[in-house]
């Protein structure tokens, strides 16, 4: 009686400061913005996969199995524990044991896992203690960090050691009637067994409470820690995950505020009214990032996963997107703090932006979502990142003096550069029949089934209006009913928006869908991933969707169709490695059709090391093209095309003009331009098949 | 000290110009309007001063002198920061029209600063600020490429050929500006151009101006010929051409 009340106590005690733990939590949640969840039922297939299923951990195979071992051994474990506090509070034994086989089940799995935990947990320490890894470096891992690593890996080794000590001691100091099933204990006990007689049939007597005390005293204090170190993930990553982010990660979300003004602005006539001054856009400080970004900080628990592929850190630059979750963890503390002590409404003239995240960090970020899509915890960094952009454009005009001028020619000429609209059917020059334009169709009472989306950069850029021409001339092979907007062409908006001018790319996107609806355009082939990811997955928020194609799917497509074996040879002596567009790959799960339209050319084949979802940015993502690098120790266009002359390519296939305009600098910059060619996959197919 | 940019609105710098069929005017169809590119810069300096401390300027406004149709553009001065903004309702025939109408602006609001750009980006005359100081008969610098100003006088760096010269000089006076006043044009965010829909802008009814000028007659300038390679083996064929036809 005296155990279950001395037990009671201690479990009120605990939940008495996980209780207060829980209200601190709940007060810095009501500090931030709101955030919609939908589809519940593809929510759980998510965290089936991700959370239980441990996928994104298994993207590094070796340690992501023992995390995932860990992660499982937990799950059973936890049965174990919570039949613990059932014990200790009714003052019996083995509560669950009633439960027959599936108690077996629980117990020799529990038993089990314990061995394997501890086993995963030593490797874990030694990682951290003596092996140098670089994504436990860097200027956010302070000292905390390190220690809470090291709290938290040392209390799961003693909670199986004291696991797997009450359970040997049990089954030595009962061997025949215990109840359960302990496999790797019995086996424990077993090595006992061959000691001197006298400790033969029994341990010591208060073993068993010994050890069952220190594992539940270890779980009490275990779970009153790790709301405050950076383990909290392992009550939250599950929830997390739950509650991800569902749209492609291309997808940037639409600012409902600001579309209210830019209607407004367009049409005066039929848009309602804004009323009253909109709330701040974009994020400055904690109190503004919604509370699935504040949910993803408090879940971080800084692996480093992201920064590691993150290919700003890569080239020594400032940007650390694990930073981008610890500083606002940081900095909720200390706002929500300041709050409590002066008011809800103080301010303490401290902001997230500025304080602990600086613009040259910001602005680092190519966008190319790698961090997004490597965090074993579903976490989205690049959100967090493009808000701040939006403070610093909408609310400041803050963006480098570039960035401006890509918004100045934007608005005043439709395009990213300085080239008038009349200019934009220049790239058909030198072609042996006419492109059909949409307005001349129109008026001859014609409606092509395709638009082909040449693209500012196909209709300006000198070495991609190659592409366009070799891109029509397929289109011409293979009989396609197509047109272009010619003039009519006009940036999507989508630089604008990635440097977070949200407000100019809703005012080209509104006017583009205009044109669209004009020409009733119901399919549309694009050149750029980056039109093709706005078209696919921004579009649609505005009330336009149409069957959006990125030229290799839809190459690709009609080359299966066509069974076309038409092989020119002249890539016979070469070897195309492919790189992936972040926009085509990453953001919108396209990696097969660029592959397989190359698979038809009859060259060899290469992959660089970093391929597929693994595959690093060119560096021109996010708007980084139209503007320079932030201060680093390296190039990422020069990291990118090292990996493609590592593998021995001569032939680097892209299939982004952005991406092309990139790796041909890195060749440039390694001095490899009589060994290695740049080209797009629309240009290799079309010389292929001697066009 | 109360500040005044002059602000033309031009045809966007990428614009393909073309004239109406009787060659006399512009043919503005299809036209994007911008802020000429001067006048952005010397807004930009003006609104760079005002923010700082000890430089004594209380306002900056802006004017245009042209009809209703370049309001959106003159909401991109108050967006970016200027305070209020005045147009005179009138097509205004030439350089001397538009500094006349100025001038009356000038006197009524009792400006003490007038900046001009160097020029429009549409008709290249250079004449407005020069002839508007007159008109005022207040004393005027051109081509100044650095301004500052304290309380009651202006710091004007006039950079020519062989010298730059640092001029200190009283308000009121009328300077024109030329590249390096201000490193970047600045550019609304979308809470300035919400802000600037409650900024004033005063449509003014013009005066009475003599002297006004009428354009006769634009021509486009001749063709350029074709570029015509030469075989680098045949430089005897460069010589030829060069001789003969471009009589060298």
């Amino acid at each position: 009686m005296t155990a279950q009340l001395i037990f009671a106590g201690l479990l009120m005690l605990t939940l008495a400061v996980f209780s207060w733990t829980v209200l601190t939590y709940v007060y810095r949640f009501s500090l931030t913005g709101p955030y919609k969840i939908t589809h519940w039922g593809k929510r759980i297939g998510i965290m089936l996969r991700v959370a239980i299923g441990q996928s994104r951990i298994f993207r590094r195979p070796v340690i992501g199995f023992f995390h995932a071992l860990t992660f499982w051994g937990f799950c059973v474990i936890t049965l174990g524990s919570l039949e613990m506090v059932v014990d200790g509070l009714t003052g019996s034994e083995r509560s669950f044991a009633g439960l027959g086989v599936i108690y077996d089940v629980i117990t020799s799995s529990g038993d089990v896992f314990a061995l394997i935990v501890l086993f995963s947990i030593i490797i874990f320490l030694i990682r951290r203690l003596f092996l140098n890894i670089k994504r436990f470096q860097g200027v956010e891992m302070k000292e905390k960090s390190h220690i809470d690593a090291l709290i938290a890996l040392s209390m799961i080794f003693l909670l199986m050691v004291s696991l797997l000590g009450y359970n040997v001691s049990t089954v030595l100091s009962s061997p025949v009637s215990i109840a359960g099933t302990y496999p790797v204990s019995s086996f424990l006990a077993s090595l006992f067994s061959s000691s001197p007689p006298h400790q033969l049939t029994s341990s010591p007597p208060h073993l068993p409470g010994f050890f069952w005390w220190s594992h539940i005293t270890l779980i009490f204090i275990f779970a009153n820690i790790l709301p405050y170190s950076k383990h909290f993930h392992v009550f939250l990553s599950i929830p997390n995950v739950l509650l991800s982010r569902l749209e492609p990660l291309g997808k940037a979300e639409t600012m409902e505020n600001v579309m209210k003004e830019v209607k407004a602005m367009l049409y005066p006539d039929q848009a309602e009214a804004p009323t009253g001054e909109p709330a701040r856009f974009g994020f400055l400080d904690a109190g503004d990032v919604t509370w699935k970004n504040y949910l993803d900080s408090l879940t971080c628990t800084q692996c480093g996963r992201c920064t590691d592929v993150c290919p700003a850190n890569k080239t020594g630059k400032l940007l650390s997107p694990r930073k981008l979750m610890i500083d606002l963890r940081e900095r909720m503390k200390e706002m929500a703090a300041d709050k409590i002590k002066n008011g809800k409404n103080h301010v303490d003239g401290k902001n997230y932006l500025g304080d602990y995240i600086t613009s040259e960090e910001i602005w680092a970020c190519t966008l190319c979502n790698a961090c997004a899509r490597e965090c074993p915890v579903n976490i989205n960094q690049p959100s967090l990142i493009l808000d701040m952009r939006r403070y610093l454009v909408m609310e400041k005009s803050a963006a480098p003096a570039a960035i401006n001028m890509m918004f100045s020619n934007i608005e005043n000429n439709g395009a990213p550069w300085q080239y008038g609209s009349h200019d934009r059917l220049n790239w058909t020059a030198g072609l042996d029949f006419p492109v059909p334009v949409m307005a001349d169709l129109k008026t001859q009472g014609k409606k092509p089934e395709y638009l082909l989306w040449i693209g500012c950069a196909g209709a300006f850029d000198d070495r991609y209006q190659k592409v366009a021409r070799a891109m029509v001339k397929l289109l011409n092979h293979l009989k396609i009913d197509y047109a272009v907007l010619g003039t009519e062409e006009t940036c999507t908006g989508d630089p604008a928006r990635r440097a977070g001018n949200e407000m100019l790319y809703l005012m080209q996107a509104f006017t583009l869908i205009e044109t669209f609806k004009t020409y009733e355009v119901s399919k549309i082939i694009t050149l750029c991933p980056h039109c093709f990811n706005t078209f696919l997955n921004e579009y649609p928020d505005l009330g336009y969707s149409a069957e959006i194609e990125h030229y290799t799917s839809f190459l690709d497509r009609h080359f299966k169709l066509a069974r076309s074996d038409v092989k020119s040879g002249a890539f016979k002596n070469d070897k195309i490695v492919f790189h992936d567009p972040c926009y085509l790959g990453r953001a919108n799960d396209v990696y097969q059709a660029p592959r397989s339209l190359l698979g038809t050319v009859d060259s060899s084949k290469a992959e660089m090391d970093h391929h597929k979802s693994f595959s690093l940015c060119c560096g021109a993502g996010g708007s980084q093209y139209f503007k320079e690098a932030e201060k680093g120790t390296g190039e990422v266009f020069a990291a990118r095309t090292a990996e493609a002359v590592a593998c021995g390519a001569t032939v680097i296939a892209s299939s982004c003009p952005f991406c092309l305009t990139m790796l041909t600098d890195g060749v440039k910059y390694l001095n490899k331009e009589s060994e290695i060619r740049n080209l797009d996959v629309a240009e290799i197919i079309s010389m292929e098949i001697g066009l | 000290m109360k500040i005044l940019v002059c602000m033309s609105v031009v045809p966007d710098t990428t614009t393909q110009i073309r004239f109406k069929p009787d060659m006399n005017s512009l043919e503005t169809s299809g036209i994007q309007w911008i802020i000429n590119p001067w006048d952005e810069l010397a807004l930009t300096r003006a609104l760079e001063i005002r923010e700082q401390p000890d430089s004594g300027v209380t306002q900056v406004s802006v004017i245009h002198i042209g009809l209703k149709d370049a309001d959106p553009v003159i909401q991109k001065a108050l967006a970016v920061g200027a305070d209020s903004a005045y147009r005179v309702n009138v097509a205004a025939a030439g350089a001397m029209e538009v500094a006349c109408q100025l001038s009356e602006v000038v006197k009524k609001e009792h400006f003490d600063l007038v900046i001009a750009g160097h020029d429009s980006a549409d008709y290249n005359g250079s004449a407005v600020g020069e002839m508007l100081a007159e008109l005022l008969d207040w004393i005027s610098f051109s081509s100044i490429c650095s301004l500052a100003a304290a309380k009651d006088s202006i710091t004007i760096e006039r950079e020519m050929d062989t010298r730059t010269e640092t001029i200190i000089a009283h308000p009121p006076c009328v300077i024109t500006i030329q590249k390096g006043i201000a490193k970047d044009p600045r550019i609304p965010s979308l809470r300035g151009i919400m802000g600037a829909r409650s900024k004033p802008l005063l449509q003014l009814e013009p005066i009475p101006c003599a002297g006004s000028a009428a354009f006769v007659k634009f021509e486009n300038p001749a063709q350029r010929s074709k570029c015509r390679m030469i075989d680098p083996a045949k430089p005897e064929e460069l010589v030829e051409l060069l001789r003969n036809e471009a009589n060298v």
